[in-house]
């Protein structure tokens, strides 16, 4: 590094415009610099930060090593991509777009199950009749073998899916499913249906700060400027 | 903080396994050597998802989705099958080879991803009690042959649990809830709850449907639980069919009809699970607390007293040991008694050797049925570790 405070942003989509949008309106204006379209920039007036542009996932990675000393990206992302997430990095508030829950849903027409707890109760009746485990598809294997093992659920198996996890109950590809929702629309339409407790995680596009970062008294001055304009501090 | 093994301790640990391996021989145990790369589906389907976290799963150029075993209990189970696919002929096996988990927290020397099981296995034997007292007291003997000297021992029971539960009125399958949720303290705690209020156990259930449900008549509940969903115009999807969802129904029906559990049964579950004493006392303790709600107990006391005395008989000081009712609530595939042997110099937190009866996994793994299976291994690099911090020196 050059000294200077890296702040990573989504390079592309719908959360990157969010992104510029709410950084402008605190009063940061991104500008692109070098070839036209260039994975980096700068914030007009601020030349101690240098803004890399890169991939929502990466962005938590980033964090997770310190190669990035602020980031923005969803707390769902941070939380699955660290299991030690408040120890290495910081969340500096919330942005107020890119809201999603990170929810356990099962098929509609399982009566029988409303709550975690009858998750595992109907796991064991499944595995007799069925010879193996209940497949969870989804994304978040991490994020969802903490909250199954926090509610005493063991007895399942995540398969992962990397795209249209919805439908893998109707594909017969898993028995339910963990992933993120914003209205709930998608679920019903593929029938399912959020469990009583199955809300893991109310996300939004967050400004996270890596604690793991190599920290100047210079750059943690920036970092204080910066985060005082969103949290109007 | 270095996980890579200098030389030096990789020759030390292949003479103390070469030590390990002479004791368990001489006592009849045949040494195998399962295989390293074991197919994914079947294994983790048997150690589940917490332990599958920390197993290294990959996929090899034909799509086959393998791992690294992440311990040595299950390929031996495995290979014990390969020879007598029953399972049911008598056997002794003992390994020393490496098994392979993810430390989340990063390796350490008490936590290395890649460490030496040295282990033995018991198939199919008749006496469990004086099976159990065997694989201890060979565990124990192995440890001091190393030159381990001081050593605590923790024990447990799951059967006690078992003929606790087996001895207070319920129905079975509330037994069979109660046993299983037993693993998991919190869920567990929360179950015995619901089952003594009858608004608990009524909660969220579609009620129209579950009160028409005839517990007898399992063929009209499939289909009320078809017309059900019908009528509210949800789909059947997936792979549960109505007749899996209408049996757990009929049984949410039949908990209706049946009386909750009365408070002072709880309560003695409650208390029998917080017991902790010293092994000698246990007996008559839990005696004393089982009787004083009418509940007879002695048969599993019994057999618990029997295999202490055979413990003791093997020369290993065993009364004083800690008995935890708790104790094995984290190892799942464990059904009857338990076992950690504790170096002083590691703390309890590291365990060097652990053990205990598992006879259901055998079956999880192919067996036509339940075979009895008790086994125990030591954690080579712990033992190591411990007899250089204590300075102790291999005996001769």
């Amino acid at each position: 590094m050059n000294g200077k405070l890296v702040l990573a942003l989504p390079s592309k989509g719908r959360l990157m415009e969010q992104c510029t949008a709410a950084l402008a309106a605190a009063g940061l204006g991104i500008v692109r610099t070098g070839p036209a379209r260039g994975y980096k920039g700068e914030i007009e007036g601020w030349p101690g930060v240098e803004v890399n542009f890169v991939s929502s996932s990466e962005i938590a990675q980033l964090l997770r090593t310190g190669a990035a000393h602020l980031g923005v990206t969803g707390e769902d992302l941070v939380r699955e991509t660290m299991a030690d997430a408040d120890e290495r990095v910081r969340f500096l508030g919330g942005l107020g777009f890119g809201q999603a829950d990170v929810v356990v849903a099962v098929p509609a027409c399982w009566l029988d199950v409303r709550r975690m707890a009858d998750l595992e109760e109907m796991s064991l009746l499944f595995r007799r009749l069925h010879g193996r485990r209940v497949r969870v598809a989804t994304k978040y294997m991490n994020l969802t073998r903490r909250y199954f093992a926090q509610a005493g659920v063991t007895g399942y198996r995540i398969v992962e899916s990397l795209g249209a996890t919805e439908g893998a109950p109707a594909a017969g590809l898993a028995e339910l499913i963990v992933d993120i929702t914003t209205t709930g629309a998608t679920l019903t339409a593929n029938g399912l249906r959020i469990l009583d407790d199955g809300v893991i995680l109310e996300s939004q596009a967050n400004l996270v700060a890596s604690r793991v970062a190599p920290w100047s008294p210079e750059l943690a001055a920036i970092e204080a400027q910066i985060s005082a304009r969103f949290t109007g501090a | 903080m270095s996980t890579a093994a200098t030389t030096a301790d990789i020759e030390a640990l292949e003479a103390q396994a070469r030590g390990l391996m002479a004791t368990f021989t001489r006592a009849g145990y045949e040494r195998v050597e399962p295989a390293v790369i074991q197919p994914a589906a079947l294994f983790l389907d048997v150690i589940g998802e917490e332990l599958r976290a920390r197993t290294y799963v990959f996929t090899d150029p034909d799509g086959a989705e393998l791992c690294l075993r992440p311990d040595l209990t299950v390929p031996t189970c495995r290979l014990h099958l390969e020879r007598h696919p029953a399972g049911d002929v008598p056997a002794r096996y003992c390994y020393s080879a490496p098994a392979f988990r993810y430390q989340a927290a990063g390796a350490d020397r008490a936590h290395p991803r890649e460490f030496r099981q040295a282990g033995i296995e018991s198939f199919a034997a008749a006496d469990r009690e004086a099976d159990d007292a065997g694989v201890l007291a060979l565990t124990v003997e192995a440890l001091r042959r190393a030159g381990l000297g001081r050593i605590e021992i923790r024990i447990g029971d799951l059967g006690l649990f078992a003929a606790l539960i087996e001895a207070l009125p319920m129905p079975e399958r509330w037994r069979a809830r109660l046993k299983h949720q037993f693993w998991r303290p919190d869920a567990f705690r929360a179950e015995l709850q619901r089952l003594t209020s009858a608004d608990a156990l009524a909660r969220g259930l579609p009620h129209d449907l579950v009160g028409r449900l005839d517990p007898a008549d399992p063929a009209g509940a499939e289909a009320a639980v078809l017309g059900h969903l019908d009528k509210t115009g949800c789909e059947l999807i997936g792979t549960r069919t109505a007749a899996e969802i209408a049996l757990r129904l009929v049984d949410a029906a039949a908990d209706l009809r049946e009386k909750p559990l009365r408070a002072e049964t709880a309560a003695l579950i409650e208390s029998y699970v917080a017991v902790k004493a010293p092994a000698r006392e246990t007996r008559d303790g839990l005696a004393r607390l089982a009787r004083g709600q009418g509940v007879d107990l002695s048969a599993g006391l019994d057999a618990f007293q029997r295999r202490l005395d055979r413990i003791e008989a093997a020369g290993i000081g065993i009364a004083g040991a800690e008995f935890s009712a708790e104790f094995g609530r984290n190892l799942e595939y464990y059904t009857g008694f338990v076992f950690e042997v504790i170096a002083p110099a590691l703390g309890p937190r590291s365990p060097v050797a652990g053990g205990g009866r598992y006879d259901g996994l055998l079956a999880e793994v192919g067996a036509p049925g339940p075979v009895p299976a008790v086994g125990a291994s030591i954690h080579t690099e712990r033992l190591l570790a411990a007899l250089q911090d204590a300075g102790q020196e291999a005996a001769p």
